[in-house]
């Protein structure tokens, strides 16, 4: 017997039926679609990244006496640069088990994971998306930190020299602050550099870098604004608060 | 009923697959078409006796008709064969190694019958000889290397088909051979008076 008649037999008795074409069309189709998915996830993790970076005032580290890196660390969003690293590693093997999806490099996969994540994400931060999602996440996983969170604990460390809080009274060299846990302290800003934006009204949510001078009362050394960080533009326009 | 010979050498490899899926029996037009051709294949990447290497085709076949409907028409068919041929391959030689079965068996010189006229031309001793010292260096090689090297050389592909088969981008090949190509340098160095070339 040929062995291609061979073959046939073999067929026939297994009962061997090849599989239909739609099954393979869904299966590649579904994995585009995990591409797709994947990317737009991405793109909305590394939107709060953006958000994160946006909101985090690095230069605080110059301040610091002691270990820059561990609060350098600490200042980066983790659970969103892992949540990017894992849906661009998904957008990847999806395209490469798709059915022509290992022409492509790894580093061409990477880079048009990234490059389409990065596209999006920038995107959906500049809609103002980027904040709403992290707000929603902090309202409803118990477990996570938000970045509003991290913040208020970085800035609540008067006996390091930071301090935060909201503009309670105003006077003439000091202001009274009740800060986030809701104790009032004394804040004396004569020589203090102030950012113009910083407006020191009552109100006003402001962040303070400077020292304990006794209880209930600290010394600022900068006055910055609460919302964003103080731009250099605003720094190039600053003054000096003095007597 | 099965196809004379003479209406499966008029069918275009489009319309083999085509043919096959409406009627069975022009699968067999396919088998007849490639048999040769992949037979020898299979024993280039080290499965060695004619028994094994058939009963690896005739899986690879089986696995070939069940996915008939995956062919993609922008591949050459005989690419789509050969990738399908060679994982059956990988898998059988992977059992045989799991079981203890890779000794060194007699060298079947058909392998190496079809090598380029290059070399110690004219003479059939030599050019078996070289045959079996090019199948021992091979042997050697790591499998990534190997591969590339007898669809290459031996199975005389372009980095597109190459690609295709192995389903590695086309500069992967590239950068492979040319690995590939060193680390045979270096063995046949390392026995100088097994090669003429």
């Amino acid at each position: 017997m040929k062995p291609s008649e061979k073959l046939l037999q073999k067929i026939k008795e297994e009962q061997a039926e090849p599989a239909p074409r739609w099954h393979f069309a869904v299966k590649n189709k579904l994995l585009w679609a995990a591409f797709g998915l994947a990317a737009v996830l991405g793109a909305l993790a590394f939107s709060v990244i953006l958000f994160a970076i946006q909101q985090t005032d690095f230069s605080i580290l110059s301040h610091l006496s002691h270990s820059g890196l561990e609060l350098f660390l600490g200042l980066l969003p983790f659970f969103w640069i892992i949540l990017l690293v894992v849906f661009l590693l998904i957008a990847m093997y999806s395209v490469q088990y798709s059915r022509r999806g290992y022409k492509f490099t790894l580093a061409r996969l990477v880079g048009y994971s990234a490059a389409l994540s990065i596209l999006l994400g920038t995107l959906f931060f500049i809609g103002g998306g980027a904040q709403r999602l992290e707000q929603a996440f902090a309202v409803h996983v118990s477990i996570y930190e938000s970045i509003q969170e991290k913040k208020v604990k970085l800035w609540s460390m008067p006996e390091a020299g930071y301090l935060s809080g909201e503009i309670a009274e105003t006077g003439l060299d000091a202001f009274q602050l009740k800060d986030f846990q809701g104790k009032t302290w004394t804040v004396r800003y004569e020589g203090a550099f102030i950012p113009p934006v910083v407006l020191l009204e009552r109100g006003e949510k402001v962040k303070l870098i400077g020292e304990i001078a006794d209880d209930g009362a600290f010394a600022a050394a900068e006055v910055r604004p609460w919302g964003r960080m103080g731009n250099r533009k605003g720094e190039v326009g600053s003054r000096k608060r003095r007597d | 009923m099965h196809p004379s010979e003479e209406i499966c050498r008029q069918l275009s490899e489009q319309d083999l697959v085509r043919k096959s899926l409406e009627q069975m029996e022009y699968f067999s037009c396919l088998y007849d078409r490639y048999e040769a051709q992949l037979l020898r294949y299979v024993k280039r990447m080290g499965v060695l006796t004619d028994e094994e290497a058939e009963d690896v085709l005739q899986e690879a076949f089986l696995k070939i008709w069940k996915n008939l409907n995956a062919f993609d028409p922008a591949l050459k068919l005989s690419s789509w064969l050969y990738r399908i041929v060679h994982n059956q391959a990988i898998s059988c030689l992977r059992r045989k190694r799991s079981f203890g079965k890779d000794k060194k068996e007699a060298f079947d010189d058909k392998r190496f019958s079809d090598l380029p006229d290059e070399g110690p031309a004219g003479n059939p001793e030599a050019m078996e000889e070289t045959g079996r010292h090019i199948h021992e260096i091979l042997d050697e090689l790591p499998l990534k290397y190997k591969e590339v090297l007898v669809l290459k050389f031996l199975e005389n592909m372009s980095y597109e088909e190459i690609s295709d088969v192995l389903k590695i981008p086309e500069g992967t090949v590239a950068t492979r051979i040319n690995r590939a190509k060193k680390a045979f340098r270096e063995i046949a160095e390392r026995h100088p008076e097994n090669l003429v070339l």
